[in-house]
């Protein structure tokens, strides 16, 4: 895993790259490459590409980055792993090409000089990248299809710098602290920025599945390679039909397919392991896969030993059952305090979610380990959320009284807290009638951190009005399901990965994972697996999605990991800043302290306070 | 292939707007057949380039629309863009292009675009296909209340007149005895008190510093205004009547004479767009000061082609300026190759493909 830096300075009136600049936004990302920083520049001094890189496929320094073309016509800065890069490469060779390195990223430039951005659709893994082509003077920014690695860029109007993270290109003096009224309401709202907002009105991102080109009439095309919806849209149109059995076998082969593409690294791969379905079965697949030597990490709180949340004995279980080297890493409250100004500085955009990630993170480093799997799409790709039941139920049962005019309006002013307090619900219950009724509002609903409403408590009028009107919040939602993925578990699906698993776990994984210099890879957001669960899985009928998965290693698990019933990762993190001395701004704020208040409100505003 | 273009005015208008649209649609005209209405003709047309067609103008809105409306319909005319070279006429041009399908282009100048604008004008700017604004800075405060994809969103600046050009020998000489052996700040502008942000007061105020430094300096001030009269009177009361000399509003080839005798373009405004006469006075190999709060930034290249500065330091670049000696034929040629028609024509053609 690496961090990629592409300066292109495109506009005629514009002065050559700042070199200096480009380094300081380049070793801003030390800790996503320790092992080598590299640089190149054009001729014209109008391009120049940065890399900082964490070795893992080809550990060579002729595989260093920015890697240059034989015939010097192209330049990579990339980041991430492409895991059908031995197949490319020998088709590649089949046609003539001939090759330098062993890397994956070699791979990327001769794949690119055959056949151009339509190659981005034979790439399977996990990437961002910036090539520039000497020969069309053009640069090209892309991203994989589901977001697994991020890319940043500042387009001013005469140059476009590029990076992996947010806080790399804030290095640059001239990009502003303005916030972004777009993406800080989007976190307001839903826990994370939402893509292609960032935390800053000059930094975009490139959008998961998106490439930019950049000439010198500035970026001439932004487009979408691959979207979820389309590939469920396309799905439904095919006749085939699967049984129960059928749709286990392909399952498990398109499973088993994954997880032994995910191992592809001349590094040991571990594993991270929790008390449920999804990291178990991708341990058992691993064995599968062939792989003997497997270290796996439990992350566990000191607080839950000897008490039912504890995941660790339940873990220890799954692992001693498929007999790997397994690690249990104890946390408690000190140990957080402590690193928690190292969290804050990791976290590369505000986020009410990541701390689990980046201690799990922790744990796999000091395992010695470089690379680690995790379960991470497997309840937003099988349907594991309670959203896939709810969301089609609230909306069935609340269309009626949704879509008579006011009636959200009136039942949210009516609604007494009082009433709220009594029943135990949260605020966000006085939203059931104005949103529960469509698919966007009741996703909403449900992944909601604040309603709009709310907001005006916390900041300013003008800066939600400016914010909600920008991010159109039920449009940014319903968008992603264009064209319509066709079924309700389809459309949750698309929801829950184009939306939460992008915009919080993915991008939480990679900033928590990456300041430890440690890859993390999920063989559950992969476009194989994904082009067969598409077509397999809307079409079951009363069939458990997850008992797909649990059922597909060879040695399956006990009953008592698979019917323990789905209790979601609890953490004492919410207790402990609650809890602590430092974070105390929530308690300025009425509503915060009420006691039905969930605990991450609280950390959403003392965060946000602390950023502003 | 053709384009519409609505414009406040074009050929035989005045002022620096005209000028860019008169720029902008010769670029265009090398590719693409040019179709101008403008609201205001001020003098002679004269000749059009080629593929340039100017029609009557209307200078009344609701007649203008309407004339537009009929160009369009019977017209007929299949066009690639509907060029709009105004904000405030961003309506008509957003109606227009929603009601026949046309792609829309916006052209964004200044000030103009520097202030939130009503509701209907921020609609129409909303629905641009393509924005073009002349700096950075401009294009930076559109996008603060403009929701609109930034990367639509381009940078075409002001270019250079071919007049503004280094002489070895100049063909004219301003005769005045303030010249002959000093060393002379410049500034050229309107003087209106709307436009207050231009910077003079700033120059004027650390002129006493100056000149204890510099005896035989002076501070010459082109434009006229309705400014013009407070000016004199801090002047006059900073005791500096022989070192301030208003020489009112000139023609083009005058201020090119001044470009070559003075020692310093200095402009520490807040209100430019882009500061087109930054470009050429270092077209004509004077050295340009300038501010870093607006589109100055742009015309002066960051710093690398002509000089910015913080407002506080204004008085000690000034001094630092004057005393570096400077290569004006080799500052000429840069600008000229950095501003000149021929990549503001490749911009404009590429950025319309």
């Amino acid at each position: 895993m690496c961090g990629v830096v592409a300066f292109y300075n495109y506009h005629y009136a514009a002065p050559a790259v700042n070199m200096t600049q480009m380094r300081k936004v380049r070793d801003y990302m030390h800790a996503r490459g320790p092992d080598a920083a590299g640089e190149w520049m054009s001729h014209d001094q109008r391009v120049a590409f940065g890399h900082r890189r964490l070795s893992i496929i080809d550990l060579s320094e002729r595989a260093n980055q920015p890697l240059v073309s034989q015939d010097k016509r192209f330049v990579v800065s990339f980041n991430g792993e492409i895991y059908n890069y031995k197949q490319l490469k020998k088709e590649l060779q089949t046609a003539g090409k001939i090759f330098t390195t062993d890397s994956d990223t070699e791979v990327i430039l001769q794949l690119y000089a055959e056949k151009g951005v339509a190659m981005l659709n034979d790439l399977r893994g996990m990437f961002a990248f910036s090539i520039w082509d000497a020969l069309k003077q053009e640069l090209l920014i892309a991203r994989d299809a589901f977001g697994v690695k991020p890319l940043y860029y500042a387009n001013d109007g005469w140059s476009i710098r590029v990076a992996s993270q947010v806080k790399a290109l804030k290095q640059c003096e001239d990009i502003s602290n303005e916030q972004d009224a777009a993406g800080m309401i989007g976190f307001w709202l839903l826990g994370s920025v939402p893509e292609p907002y960032t935390r800053y009105v000059d930094i975009r991102a490139v959008p998961a599945g998106s490439y930019l080109r950049i000439n010198c009439n500035g970026v001439v095309e932004e487009k979408p390679y691959f979207s979820m919806a389309t590939v469920y849209h396309e799905a439904l149109k095919s006749q085939l039909q699967y049984s129960k059995e059928e749709a286990q076998i392909t399952i498990r082969e398109a499973l088993l397919d994954s997880v032994r593409h995910h191992l592809v690294a001349d590094v040991p791969v571990g594993a991270f392991l929790s008390s449920g379905i999804d990291s178990a079965s991708l341990i058992g697949l691993m064995r599968d896969a062939g792989q003997s030597e497997i270290s796996t990490v439990t992350l566990a709180f000191s607080e839950y030993k000897h008490k039912p949340d504890d995941e660790a004995p339940l873990a220890q279980t799954i692992a001693r059952f498929y007999g790997v080297q397994h690690h249990t890493r104890y946390i408690d409250k000190k140990e957080f305090m402590n690193d928690l100004p190292e969290i804050m500085q990791a976290m590369d955009q505000p986020s009410i979610d990541g701390i689990n990630s980046w201690y799990v993170s922790k744990a796999a480093k000091e395992l010695g380990l470089k690379v680690a799997i995790s379960g991470l799409g497997g309840d937003e790709f099988f349907g594991g959320y309670p959203s896939f039941r709810k969301i089609p139920k609230w909306n069935r049962w609340l269309k009626l009284p949704s879509s008579l005019p006011l009636m959200g309006e009136i039942v949210r002013h009516m609604m007494p807290d009082s009433l709220l307090s009594s029943f135990h619900l949260n605020s966000k219950s006085k939203g059931m009638i104005k949103y529960g009724g469509d698919r966007a509002g009741a996703y909403l609903l449900m992944r909601s951190l604040f309603l709009p409403w709310e907001l005006k408590r916390f900041l300013k009028a003008d800066f939600v009005e400016d914010g909600l009107r920008r991010l159109r919040i039920l449009k940014y939602i319903d968008e992603v399901n264009r064209p319509d993925a066709g079924t309700g578990f389809a459309r949750i699906s698309t929801f829950e990965t184009s939306l939460y698993m992008r915009n919080q776990l993915l991008r939480d994984t990679d900033w928590a994972s990456m300041a430890h210099s440690l890859e993390v890879r999920v063989p559950f957001v992969d476009r194989n697996l994904f082009a067969v669960t598409s077509s397999v899985l809307p079409k079951l009928k009363s069939v458990n999605s997850k008992y797909l998965i649990a059922n597909s290693p060879t040695q399956v698990l006990g009953d008592e990991i698979i019917n323990r019933p789905k209790t979601g990762f609890t953490t004492p993190i919410g207790e402990w800043i609650e809890n602590d001395d430092h974070l105390q701004m929530w308690k300025q704020k009425s509503d915060l302290k009420k006691s039905n208040c969930h605990w991450s409100r609280k950390w959403a505003y003392d965060l946000y306070t602390g950023l502003v | 292939m053709k384009v519409l273009a609505l414009l406040t005015d074009g050929y035989g208008g005045f002022g620096g707007i005209s000028q860019y649209n008169r720029d902008f649609c010769r670029a265009l005209a090398n590719k693409y057949e040019v179709h101008i209405l403008p609201r205001s003709v001020d003098t002679h047309t004269g000749k059009l380039p080629q593929n340039v067609f100017q029609y009557k103008p209307f200078a009344h809105k609701i007649l203008y629309f309407i004339r537009a409306l009929f160009f369009v319909v019977f017209r007929k005319n299949d066009y690639l863009y509907i060029f709009c070279g105004h904000l405030y006429m961003a309506p008509l041009a957003a109606i227009l292009a929603k009601m026949f399908n046309y792609r829309l282009w916006l052209q964004v100048h200044g000030i103009e675009a520097w202030k939130k604008p009503s509701a209907l004008i921020r609609w129409s700017v909303e629905q641009s296909d393509l924005i073009t604004s002349v700096s950075r800075y401009t294009r930076k405060e559109l996008l603060r209340w403009a929701n609109i994809d930034p990367n639509r969103v381009k940078v075409i600046p002001n270019t250079l007149r071919e007049q503004f050009c280094y002489q070895k020998k100049l063909t004219t000489v301003i005769s005045n005895d303030i010249f002959s052996g000093k060393q002379i700040l410049l500034t050229v502008s309107r003087l209106n008190a709307a436009e207050r942000y231009k910077g003079h007061d700033l120059v004027i105020n650390s002129l006493p510093n100056l000149l204890s430094k510099f005896p035989k300096l002076h501070y010459v001030i082109i434009g006229d205004g309705d400014d013009k009269e407070r000016l004199q009177t801090l002047v006059t009361n900073l005791d500096l009547n022989k070192s301030v000399h208003f020489l009112g509003k000139l023609d083009d080839q005058s201020v090119v004479a001044l470009f070559h005798q003075a020692s310093l373009y200095v402009m520490p405004s807040t209100g430019e767009g882009f500061g087109i006469v930054f470009v050429e006075s270092m077209a004509c190999g004077l050295p340009a000061l300038g501010g870093n709060r607006d589109g100055s930034v742009d015309a002066l290249q960051d710093g690398y082609l002509g000089n910015i500065t913080n407002f506080s330091d204004l008085e000690v670049r000034i001094e630092q300026l004057l005393r570096t000696p400077v290569d004006r034929e080799k500052l000429a040629n840069q600008t000229k190759q950095l501003f000149g028609f021929d990549k503001f024509s490749q911009l404009v053609l590429g950025v319309a493909a």
